[in-house]
């Protein structure tokens, strides 16, 4: 798997936790705008990192929970119970995907389904995600149909371009060539936003002629080198949709104008002049031009030119002529008009139906698929939701599909016009489909597109209209009259939408604002705070914790041999008599000692953990379990910051959430039995955890029915665990204690959550396994109150050294009660088993050679005492007879493996500073 | 000499992985996980070509510290690029009144973020 | 990179980037009849570009960079 698939899975589970907690927190307090920031953050981020990788089922299912938790942070959708558990049911599944791809590095195709139909969940609470699209549709067409109304207004003859480049752009138009004049006027700021306007121009292809003009006029010494006043304006025959993405961080400061009126741009230009030469000239051209000799007329026009000043109007008027009679050869009127020109030096163009309304069209076209296409490509394709429209908007849609048929159905006069019209109507029909949504559609259409391209023909591009027209058609059926609406008539109808439109789009920006206000004040704070926090997030280190291991190991094997030293120290003085060396082997001893220590404790407090790495899981269990089972729970958590270590942490939560299912489950009552009971309807579960010393003491209190001890005490009867005559004198206390005895289950019931086979005994060996110990105390009716002590590190632990049939092993000093020798008189046999009596109380005692199977009696010592060790099992004193007793030791103990591992009388083994193994027992199981 | 970049965003993943395309493109890139780390960062003496920041962030949102930046002299002429995501179109327009150069889109294709940059840089090719 | 100030004369190279603008706006302030040396120069940022457009200076030698060069063109022709 790669590094950065594998920081995705990790960094998703953080979120997906946090995402759960907030959802949590929410819930107590659904206003609070804080959690609400903190989560649609957490569901972003989520949702951008997965659009890394090709996870579609995981991408779809959290882009829907962002659009929803956009909507709720808006304000547009409250938040509700419904919404919370939507939305949680989505992270569940999130997570079931992500420990998919943990698992076999990819998704298998199972959750496609699945997915569509959360995502399509979630959505269903956008309730006004509808509109939101809507008036997206609408502001295309709007900005689209504002297009058109400036390039009425708009006239290129006015620009006054030189003629070069009034020949060039006629020529570019001619030949089927886009032409757009545009103008961009920068922010005066926009140095200070790291723009650069001049070379941003540069970067325009095609260009034909460009103006720079500055209106900064104020005295040389006050002017301000960073106040952009700069305007240029640029003609160029480049792509519309090219131009849009060059410009698009500065949309506000540009305006395109695309130049369909080719004949617009014949203004020729000079001196004028009065020459008798130019009226036989005239008169002969215009016979060349009504018997159609284009070929003579051309030879005319040439002659007269090379005869003529080059810099006068007439001669410039020639090389126009020249120019059309080239590009537009059969425009007799034109070309007339020119001749006429030459008398009056004023060109009045002659409008051609045919052609005007074919540009038209096209013009048309072209401003509608330029916002589409911008928007669509900026954008991420949006999922695929039903759009309805408005009668108006129906009725513009219908306008373009049909003006795309006329398009396509115009005789084919000319191949360079063909391509360039195949391709603006097919913009045209992919942007109505994005608008639209209609993916399916979208996907055929750039098929269709390349086979009329390859064809040279309209037909493919005609077929998809017509398969995919239905489409457009079920939105409103007068596709054929609605055409007919005239331009003017449908600007008015924009200029309704536009005013419906307009209250929506400030409200909008208002409570946009609004968000962002929230959003800023709390940051202002940290602008102070900068230097802390940065000193703070650079002593911040995440480590492997293989490296935290390996470091805990070389630590433990630095204590053992530092262990070795007052060995050597020992045999300096008593093997070579040297005295002075051991006191000094010692002294040094004492320094690493220390040090050593220190180290120890300090990777210790690296591997400490919060007990809130298990305490999180509670809120969304007990929610959950609670809901499932009808019951009203409020949990309380309390020191949530205390800490232990982290295999403890880790041992400790699959207890305590059996733990706390089963106050879920049979603790804690239904409401109606709670109120009956005089109770509030609403239980409360408090999981506390705290130090004491040098352990974590958790407890699990819930107020529910308590725990009966004769219900316990029969079933432990029925169940063969206890005997009639225990029935009879067992104390409650100790009865409450049966629940932890193996094979016990109090589940009348086998529900859904607990009765899995999982009883309390589970829990206990659990616990024990890191040296813990449980108990329970229980009031009937009041509650029960569930404790478990734990170390707070396992990794040192403190072993008595004791000898027994010329072997030692150690005991663990935590089950050590005391050490004590007994005479050998004092051991009496009850019932064929061994006892004394100490402090007035009955003692059991085992001898450990029995009890490790050898076959040997234990030695007493000269007085005739047994080394006897008192360890507490169970709640009960058992002493263990030994041969004797050694000093006690710090060592890391290493439970066995392998083979090894099986040996339950074992709790592990440790290297002592001479070398040898120790083997530690266990005496719970021993005995 | 390699151009540095400085990359401004809450997901070590989303940056791990603009790290890789970037760096792969030949330039030097650090990163910081929210804006008050990134402040730091920039008021310690790291002087990047290029900022990229993400928008939602803790402790300090990306227009917070497009504000903060451009507040530097020495960044005032900065290109700054603010990472939004469709659902954040309003933060583009606030993100450039505050100073932003302009806006990438996540998920950004690599080729895309490559062409901007080297676009703003005003890199040759 | 940047501008390299003579006496009389501005040298322009490669890249002139947005701070050297304030520079090359008091320089030409301060020397009136300073010239422009536009040869080895690829670009200039838009801030110098507008300095330029407004003082006037003389271009002692035009840039190199025909595509440069067509833009100060159209922008230093009135």
């Amino acid at each position: 798997m790669n590094a950065l698939l594998e920081q995705f899975l990790s960094e998703s589970r953080d979120f997906l936790q946090g995402i759960g907690e907030k959802l949590m927190q929410l819930e107590d307090e659904p206003d609070n705008t804080e959690f609400m920031v903190e989560l649609f953050r957490f569901v972003h981020t989520l949702k951008g990192n997965s659009g890394l990788f090709d996870f579609p089922e995981m991408t779809r299912v959290l882009h829907a929970s962002e659009d929803l938790m956009d909507s709720v942070r808006n304000g547009r959708v409250n938040y509700s119970q419904t919404l919370a558990d939507q939305l949680l049911e989505a992270m569940d599944f999130v997570s079931v995907l992500i420990d998919e791809i943990e698992g076999t590095g990819e998704l298998s195709n199972q959750y496609t389904n699945t997915s569509a139909a959360l995502a399509k969940a979630l959505r269903a609470l956008i309730i006004d995600t509808n509109l939101g699209s809507d008036s997206e549709a609408v502001a295309i067409l709007l900005e689209s149909s504002g297009a058109l109304e400036e390039s009425v207004e708009f006239n290129v003859s006015e620009l006054e371009l030189p003629e070069a480049t009034a020949m060039q752009s006629y020529r570019d138009l001619k030949i089927g060539n886009s032409v757009i004049w545009l103008m961009y006027t920068p922010d005066p700021e926009c140095f200070f936003k790291g723009e650069d306007p001049f070379f941003l121009v540069r970067q325009i292809p095609e260009v034909i002629w460009s103006s720079i003009t500055t209106s900064n006029n104020a005295p040389l010494a006050e002017m301000d080198a960073y106040d952009c006043k700069l305007t240029f304006q640029v003609i160029t025959s480049a792509d519309i949709s090219e131009l849009h993405e060059l410009f698009r961080y500065v949309p506000e400061e540009v305006r395109f104008e695309i130049i369909t009126q080719a004949n617009d741009l014949i203004s020729p230009m000079g001196e004028h002049n009065n020459e008798p030469v130019y009226d036989d000239f005239i008169e002969q051209a215009q016979t060349l031009l009504a018997k159609n000799n284009t070929e003579g007329l051309r030879q005319l026009t040439s002659t007269m030119l090379e005869l003529s000043s080059p810099a006068l109007w007439c001669s410039s008027a020639l090389r126009w002529l020249l120019l059309i009679l080239e590009l537009d050869e059969t425009n007799g009127a034109l070309h007339s008009a020119l001749l006429e020109s030459l008398h009056t030096f004023s060109l009045t163009i002659p409008i051609i139906e045919s052609v005007v309304s074919d540009e038209k069209l096209l013009a048309e076209n072209d401003t509608v698929h330029v916002e589409t296409v911008t928007n669509a490509k900026i954008d991420e394709p949006t999922e695929s939701n039903s759009v309805h429209l408005s009668k108006e908007e129906q009725a513009r849609v219908n306008a373009i599909i049909h003006s795309q048929k006329e398009i396509l159905n115009l005789p084919n006069t000319n191949n360079a016009w063909l391509v360039g019209r195949l391709k603006a109507v097919a913009l045209t029909l992919k942007g109505c489909c994005q608008a639209l949504h209609k993916n399916e559609a979208l996907e055929n259409l750039d098929e269709a597109l390349n086979d009329a391209l390859a064809q040279s023909s309209s037909e493919p591009l005609l077929v998809w209209l017509e398969t995919y027209s239905k489409d457009f058609e079920s939105l409103v059926e007068e596709t054929v009259e609605t055409a007919e609406i005239t331009t003017p008539a449908q600007i008015t109808n924009d200029e309704v939408i536009q005013e419906t439109q307009k209250p929506i789009a400030l409200k909008a920006t208002e409570s946009e604002a609004n968000t962002e206000k929230l959003d800023a004040s709390p940051e202002i704070k940290f602008n102070r705070r900068s230097e802390d926090a940065s000193a703070a997030a650079s002593k911040t280190l995440k480590v492997d914790q293989e490296k935290i291991d390996r470091l805990m190991n070389l630590i433990g094997e630095m204590v053992v041999a530092k262990n070795a030293l007052p060995y050597l120290a020992n045999r300096a003085e008593t093997v070579f008599g040297v005295r002075e060396l051991s006191r000094e082997i010692k002294a040094q001893y004492a320094v690493i000692n220390r040090v050593a220590e220190e180290m120890q404790d300090t990777i210790m407090q690296v591997r400490m953990m919060p007990v809130s790495f298990i305490f999180q899981r509670f809120p969304r269990m007990v929610r959950d379990i609670s809901r499932k089972l009808g019951k009203e729970v409020h949990l309380v958590l309390e020191g949530e910051t205390t800490e232990a270590d982290k295999n403890i942490i880790e041992a400790l939560a699959d207890p305590l959430i059996h733990i706390v299912r089963n106050s879920l489950d049979h603790g804690l009552e239904s409401p109606e039995v709670r109120a009956a009971a005089g109770k509030p309807a609403e239980g409360k579960l408090l999981i506390r955890a705290s130090q004491e010393s040098d352990r974590v003491l958790i407890e699990i209190i819930d107020d529910g029915k308590g725990i009966d001890p004769d219900v316990i005490k029969n079933k432990a009867y029925e169940k063969g665990l206890i005997d009639e005559t225990t029935l009879e004198r067992i104390s409650d206390q100790d009865a409450v204690n049966l629940v932890f005895a193996a094979g016990f289950s109090t589940a009348d019931v086998i529900s859904d959550l607990s009765g899995r086979g999982v009883g309390m005994d589970v829990v206990r060996s659990a616990v024990e396994k890191v040296n813990g110990t449980v108990g329970i105390e229980s009031q009937t009716g009041k509650g029960t109150r569930l404790f478990l002590s734990l170390p707070l590190s396992m990794a040192v632990t403190n072993v008595m050294i004791i000898e027994s049939n010329k072997q030692i092993f150690g005991v663990p000093m935590d089950m050590v009660v005391e050490t004590v020798r007994v005479p050998f008189n004092q051991i009496r046999n009850i019932k064929q088993k061994q006892t004394t009596v100490l402090r007035g109380r009955i003692v059991p005692l085992l001898s450990l050679n029995d009890l490790l199977a050898q076959n040997v009696e234990q030695v007493a010592n000269e007085d005739k005492e047994f080394a006897t060790l008192i360890v507490r099992v169970h709640g009960e004193n058992v002493g263990i007879l030994v041969d004797d007793f050694r000093e006690t030791v710090d060592i890391i103990l290493k439970p066995m493996v392998g083979i090894l591992g099986g040996l339950s009388g074992y709790s592990g083994a440790a290297l002592l500073g001479d070398g040898s193994v120790l083997m530690v027992l266990n005496p719970r199981e021993l005995i | 000499m390699a151009k540095l970049i400085f990359l401004v965003d809450d997901s070590e993943t989303m940056l791990m992985s603009l790290k890789h395309s970037l760096e792969f493109e030949g330039f030097v890139v650090e990163t910081a996980l929210d804006g008050v780390l990134a402040l730091a960062r920039l008021e310690q003496g790291l002087n990047p070509d290029l900022i990229i920041t993400d928008m939602s962030m803790p402790n300090m949102n990306g227009i917070e510290l497009i504000k903060n930046i451009r507040a530097m002299t020495k960044f005032r002429f900065k290109p700054i690029l603010a990472f939004t995501t469709t659902t954040q179109k309003h933060l583009r327009e606030e993100s450039k009144k505050v100073g932003a150069t302009g806006w990438l889109v996540k998920p950004v294709p690599g080729k895309e973020l490559v062409a901007i940059i080297n676009q703003l840089l005003q890199h040759k090719n | 990179m940047g501008i390299e100030y003579k006496k009389a004369l501005a040298i322009f190279s490669e890249n002139v980037s947005v701070e050297d603008a304030e520079g090359l706006l008091d320089w030409l302030v301060k020397n009136p009849k300073g010239k422009i040396n536009l040869a080895a120069c690829t670009h200039i940022h838009a801030a110098n570009l507008q300095v330029l457009m407004v003082v006037k200076p003389t271009i002692a030698a035009e840039s190199k960079d025909e595509n440069l060069q067509k833009w100060l063109n159209w922008a230093l022709a009135n």
